[in-house]
């Protein structure tokens, strides 16, 4: 596939993902003449939240991750101490941002009960997300198993 | 806040934290065993601390009432049901088509469809219907309202993905572009009803703020995500350029490269059988 066309594809690939968003969003004005129900304020906090918590969470994983990257290299401490600060930097972010004020926090009285609930939203999200994922990657195999075998090499003629 | 209310405090949290988060924090460990482990004992006992640790989960809103963050734990038990559904079915279907390996009876697959379609009618019965996880009487699950949304709109936007991934990267995929798009639809239908049709317990104006607050989770898990990955790849990059560069070595001498020639010749040219 050549360079142009690969770039086409992923352009449509991606205009496709956010398509059924962008037909919703259509809809919603056609018939409400504007986004009803949409909070900017509350939609603000949830991003960051949700930012600063798959950050940590997913730098920690990753932590983790490089703990067996050194177990072929003789277990150098320099990336684990990088990946270690990092993780470090989004716990200290989060609990700094929350504690600014009501601006990210929730409903939730404490910058601790804000922590442990962005924590449990976050797991819910992406069971939410993991759920998604089997369902169209599960269908898509379906789809192409349920078809007729296919002939992919002709037999050399004699 | 007299001694004994601190007590009762101290109580509730540490009850939350051995019998939620620790719960909690046992299923991926039991995972990682089950998964890196290549002994049949080990691997049982990270599937069994999982499972325990599903379960552990599922009941906390009976045994740590006090705990919000529970609620996580009775939708887990609510959704289980129909997930689990969901997911068998498209394994049965998938696996009594056309695979190489491990292939099951063509009768399956419509035991898969039946399963399939009868999870979708138990998710859409949790919005329209009795089945609305709730964790008081007439109280919807809030973590209900960030699953549902959520899952509606990826699984609308990746099988939409999909279905054009199929038809321009595969070759002569249309027909199974088109069972993706109608995945997508069907996604994409439970949204518009959603948005403009009541629930027993769920009105549509509940639906579209979480709707739109789900858009805004998912960037979010996005972004974070991505920043993530940026600095553990910039963390190798630079520890990967500190390091020394290898020490090189001498060029063969003329008998080496006589061996290799040697070598080489004893392993082609077909002469002789």
């Amino acid at each position: 596939m050549s360079g142009s066309r690969l770039a086409v594809t992923w352009r449509m690939m991606v205009l496709a993902f956010v398509l059924p968003l962008l037909l919703i969003l259509a809809v919603e004005i056609t018939l409400s003449s504007g986004i009803e129900g949409f909070d900017g304020d509350e939609a603000f906090t949830r991003f960051a939240n949700a930012t600063l918590t798959s950050y940590t969470l997913l730098s920690l994983l990753l932590l983790g991750n490089l703990f067996f990257y050194g177990e072929s290299r003789n277990r150098p401490m320099a990336p684990l101490v990088g990946m270690f600060c990092a993780s470090l930097l989004g716990v200290g972010a989060t609990f700094f941002f929350i504690n600014q004020g009501p601006m990210l926090l929730e409903d939730n009285g404490s910058a601790q009960a804000q922590v442990f609930y962005n924590i449990v939203h976050m797991l819910v999200s992406a069971g939410a997300v993991a759920f998604a994922v089997c369902v169209s990657l599960g269908s898509m195999f379906s789809a192409i198993t349920s078809q007729k075998r296919r002939i992919n090499f002709t037999s050399e003629e004699e | 806040m007299n001694i004994h209310t601190v007590r009762g405090v101290m109580d509730e949290m540490l009850q939350a934290l051995l019998l939620f988060w620790l719960p909690v924090s046992v299923v991926p460990f039991g995972v990682w065993i089950f998964l890196s482990s290549s002994n049949d004992q080990r691997k049982t006992f990270g599937r069994f601390l999982a499972f325990v640790g599903i379960v552990m989960i599922c009941i906390s809103p009976w045994t740590v009432p006090s705990s919000p963050s529970t609620a996580a734990g009775h939708l887990l038990g609510a959704i289980i049901g129909p997930a689990v559904l969901i997911l068998l079915g498209i394994y049965l279907v998938s696996f009594s088509g056309h695979v190489p390996v491990g292939r099951l009876p063509r009768s399956d697959r419509k035991l898969g469809m039946i399963l399939s379609f009868v999870g979708f009618a138990w998710f859409a019965g949790m919005h329209w219907w009795i089945l609305t996880p709730q964790i008081a009487s007439g109280k919807v699950n809030d973590y209900w309202f960030v699953f549902w949304p959520t899952f509606l709109l990826l699984t609308s936007c990746l099988s939409s993905c999909a279905a054009i991934a199929s038809l321009t990267i595969g070759d002569n995929r249309k027909t199974e572009s088109n069972y993706m798009f109608m995945l997508s639809g069907l996604g994409f239908l439970i949204i518009f009803l959603g948005l403009n049709v009541d629930g027993p317990l769920i009105t549509t104006d509940d639906f579209r703020e979480h709707l739109w607050l789900s858009v805004a989770d998912l960037a979010g898990i996005a972004v974070g995500g991505l920043l993530s990955v940026m600095v553990f790849a910039l963390v190798i990059f630079v520890y990967e350029k500190t390091l020394p560069l290898p020490a090189t070595i001498e060029a063969p001498q003329a008998a080496e490269l006589e061996q290799v020639a040697n070598v080489i010749a004893s392993h082609i040219g077909g002469g002789v059988e």
